[in-house]
């Protein structure tokens, strides 16, 4: 069976593509007593016009992912929780931009817990009268977001950066869509992306890597599936100029909140460049804006920032922005303040032993990470779509240089291509 | 200050937990909030806040920060640091020497001008801890969840934030903080964790050189006190400019988390709401699709039960009456033999599973030290499997509704409360 071992990490992964086109992943963790599995289809809220091969293009309502996310848990016995709870397994799911993950963590019965993952995901079971039950549930998680600031101003600035792309639509879509989704449209969708061929089980965790992985391979194998068909997603072109450089929302809230942030024209897709060119737009941002930058220490002195300032770059199929913002008393002033010394730092460039200290500590980040079955099960399979290894981050770190940082700052930082949300009370 | 060392290899760090506590209390609890928040700013080595953080950045991004909580009767001040196990990389440094005595410096030796704190840092500081406690209002979920204890306890200290008071932060400054540092570092009770690959006698000795605190033995926490719930429940009902209705819930128990019943307690918790096959997500959500979550979590520390979901503001009288029949039927004994599985085999899975966190590990054995037991993950183990219907019933006696709590918007609709 392939194998990979990382000596310097002392991780060691096991993989296998099966016949239905599954990829597999099992990463050992000698010593840990709970296994952690996820297991994900490349299909989130921005897949909203598709065509499946042999099929009709298709236009769904927003939301859909996320519904069908809900309603993977029903089976026709009853309710899927109860049997990863008998099993001793906790169990989830959630759904982003581009994937839905339906995911598990147990300590005991490992192999059922993975069979029951792999069952219940590969069974749909939707019916009109669970679909319209549903509907209300949704409903009030829409409602909850609907309250909660520090998502209003975080989609408001996704939705003031753009215009056509579907990133900018509520994962959950809005409460007139969610009641427009039938169990004919469902059924569409999971045959769409459910196939094997676009999905990925990656377990982590105290097990038996190739004991687990025969048993995978033996319930894929006792399954039939038809021939996964080529899925074309259609996304409408994107300007380069932002929909709008300001979007205000008013919500009850004890001091403004204000997140700005940059549209790039999204730069390689997949493989080394893509990864290189992401690690690094990030190092520049925590470079300049990090907890022991001066620009950082000077806004909290001048009292226009809180702990909670801080800054990420998020990419995805067609879309990569940057997100910065905290609390403020003044988005204003905030807002000139670090745009000018962004702009400041394009022309001069960032500091040498500034990027060096960054860099040492994103690796120490990165290596504490690693500690956790779940945040590795996300972080591989995320690098994975994207044509790269979580496991050779070290070395990627290791070669990026201060002139790669300081082009991705003079490239990234354009007036034109920013927008700014805030949330403030009346 | 008392030691506990967990050696382990199985992580790629070593984690590092300081637990200083003393009784919550009016009049102390705002200076002790705002303390952890000066000592983070920096220490006699690196007294300016920039050169303390490119230190951590200098030990491979180490990780740094602080929480403040309640448990039991006590205000709760928690250290961490995380950092990564030298092995991984090529450092000169003995990386968990450098973390103990950063740690200890942090609590013993912090940045200091004139004598006291900088006046500076803790004007900042000030301004910080009130923006926090302001700021809880921003999140529904934990303001509504908040304002329950607070009405239900609003006789005793634990009614009090643990970030402490916003009109007392104003009468603070660097003198009287000062004062206020010393006498908690010599009355608190102190607890150092350390998790990692290293032993007692290493850390003992590296602890020793670290830390410069007061002669004298450490405190004991006492047990907390357990209140009765009201005869009647009250009904508090806040309005603010709300999407969605916030249903909280409080109720009282007698049983700490030292008690023999605890383990038939944390059954009857599980069975009534925190998993996703207990009654309360079964029948709020999936039955009535009334809310999107469901819950109920329970404090040992204090002998508090909580029930909290997110409804339409007009769907609260059916929310209510689903929750108090939920409530009943613990009472009456009427779960059946699944419900009572699932919820052991899912405690059982949270007790192995918190065994692969080093934090998770630190929190469950000073779960000991604030009760005075000494249960270990095997012995709880053991006695969530050993527990029988009867015992849970049993239980349920012991749990009171005191408080409903209801969060909703301003429209001046009729609501049945």
């Amino acid at each position: 069976m392939p194998k990979e071992h990382y000596a310097q990490l002392q991780e060691t992964l096991l993989h296998e593509k099966l016949d239905n086109g599954l990829d597999v992943f099992i990463l050992p963790k000698p010593g840990f007593t709970k296994a952690y599995a996820t297991f994900a289809t490349h299909y989130g809220s921005v897949d909203n016009r598709f065509k499946r091969e042999g099929h009709e293009e298709v236009k769904v309502p927003d939301g859909i992912a996320h519904f069908l996310e809900h309603k993977m848990f029903e089976e026709p016995e009853g309710d899927i929780f109860a049997t990863f709870s008998s099993q001793g397994a906790s169990a989830n799911a959630f759904t982003s931009f581009d994937r839905t993950v339906y995911l598990f963590s147990a300590t005991e019965s490992i192999e059922r817990n993975v069979e029951t993952l792999l069952d219940f995901v590969q069974n749909p079971y939707f019916t009109d009268a669970n679909v319209e039950k549903e509907k209300g549930i949704i409903v009030q998680e829409i409602n909850m977001y609907r309250d909660n600031a520090d998502w209003r101003v975080y989609f408001g600035l996704i939705e003031a950066l753009y215009v056509n792309h579907p990133v900018h639509i509520d994962i959950a879509g809005t409460p007139d869509s969610v009641r427009s989704i039938t169990k004919e449209m469902l059924y569409e969708c999971y045959r769409t992306f459910y196939h094997p061929s676009n999905m990925t089980l990656f377990l982590v965790g105290g097990v038996d890597p190739e004991a687990m992985m025969e048993i995978i391979k033996a319930n894929q194998a006792r399954k039939k599936f038809e021939p996964g068909g080529r899925i074309e997603r259609y996304f409408d072109e994107e300007p380069e100029t932002v929909r709008t450089p300001l979007l205000t929302t008013n919500l009850p809230v004890s001091l403004p909140k204000c997140m700005f942030g940059y549209k790039e024209t999204p730069g390689p897709q997949r493989g080394e460049e893509a990864i290189r060119r992401e690690l690094a737009t990030k190092l520049m941002l925590e470079s300049l804006l990090g907890a022991s930058s001066p620009l950082y220490q000077e806004l909290y002195d001048d009292n226009l920032i809180s702990d909670g300032f801080g800054h990420e770059y998020n990419t995805g199929p067609g879309y990569a922005f940057s997100v910065i913002g905290g609390e403020t008393r003044d988005p204003d002033e905030l807002i000139a303040r670090v745009t000018g010394a962004l702009n400041e730092a394009a022309k001069s460039g960032i500091d040498e032993a500034v990027f060096e200290r960054t860099r040492r500590k994103r690796i120490g980040s990165y290596l504490r990470m690693l500690n956790s079955p779940e945040a590795i099960a996300s972080e591989f399979t995320r690098y994975r779509s994207r044509g790269g290894d979580l496991f050779e981050l070290i070395g990627l770190y290791e070669s990026l240089t201060l002139e790669e940082l300081n082009a991705r700052l003079r490239e990234h930082v354009h007036p034109s291509r920013m927008s700014a949300s805030i949330v403030r009370g009346e | 200050m008392r030691l506990h060392v967990l050696p382990t290899r199985r992580f790629k760090t070593f984690s590092l937990s300081l637990f200083i506590g003393i009784p919550l209390s009016e009049s102390r609890v705002s200076a002790v909030a705002l303390t952890p928040f000066v000592l983070r700013r920096g220490t006699s080595s690196y007294p300016e806040t920039i050169s303390f953080r490119e230190r951590l950045d200098d030990l491979y991004g180490a990780g740094f920060g602080f929480d403040l909580y309640k448990r039991g009767d006590y205000q709760i001040v928690q250290l961490r640091l995380d950092m990564i196990n030298d092995r991984f990389v090529s450092s000169e440094l003995s990386l968990l020497q450098e973390a103990v005595r950063f740690l200890g410096e942090v609590l013993t030796s912090p940045a200091l001008e004139n004598g006291t704190f900088r006046g500076k840092y803790v004007e900042a500081e000030k301004r910080t801890v009130l923006k926090r406690i302001e700021a809880i209002v921003n999140d529904k979920i934990r303001y509504a969840g908040e304002r329950c204890v607070a009405e239900m306890c609003k006789d005793e200290p634990y009614r009090l934030l643990a970030l402490g008071r916003k009109d007392e932060l104003a009468g603070i400054d660097a003198g009287t903080l000062y004062t206020e540092y010393r006498n908690w570092l010599s009355e608190a009770a102190i607890d150092l964790y350390v998790s990692g690959d290293t032993s007692l006698e290493e850390v003992e000795r590296l602890a020793g050189e670290s830390f410069r605190l007061p002669e004298g033995t450490p405190a004991d926490y006492a047990a907390p006190e357990f209140r009765a719930p009201r005869a009647e429940p009250q009904t508090i009902v806040e309005r603010l400019d709300v999407a969605q209705g916030k249903l909280n819930m409080g109720l009282r128990t007698d049983i700490g988390y030292a008690a023999a019943e605890y383990p038939a307690l944390l059954v009857y918790n599980g069975i009534l709401g925190a998993f996703p096959h207990s009654k309360l997500f079964i029948n709020v959500r999936e039955k009535a699709s009334l809310a999107y979550y469901a819950s109920s979590r329970l404090d040992g520390h204090k002998g508090l039960l909580t029930i909290q979901s997110g409804i339409e503001i007009g769907n609260y009288e059916q929310a209510v009456r689903i929750i108090v029949e939920q409530l009943a039927a613990m009472k009456e004994g009427r779960f059946d033999s699944e419900e009572l599985e699932r919820t052991k085999a899912m405690l059982s899975n949270q007790l192995r599973e918190l065994q692969d966190s080093a934090f998770e590990r630190i929190a469950f054995d000073f779960n000991n030290v604030l009760s005075g037991s000494d249960r270990t993950g095997e012995n709880m183990l053991a006695d969530v499997a050993g527990v029988v219907p009867e015992q849970v019933t049993a239980a349920a006696q012991r749990v009171g509704l005191d408080t409903i709590y209801f969060l909703r918007d301003r429209k001046e609709a009729e609501v049945g409360a």
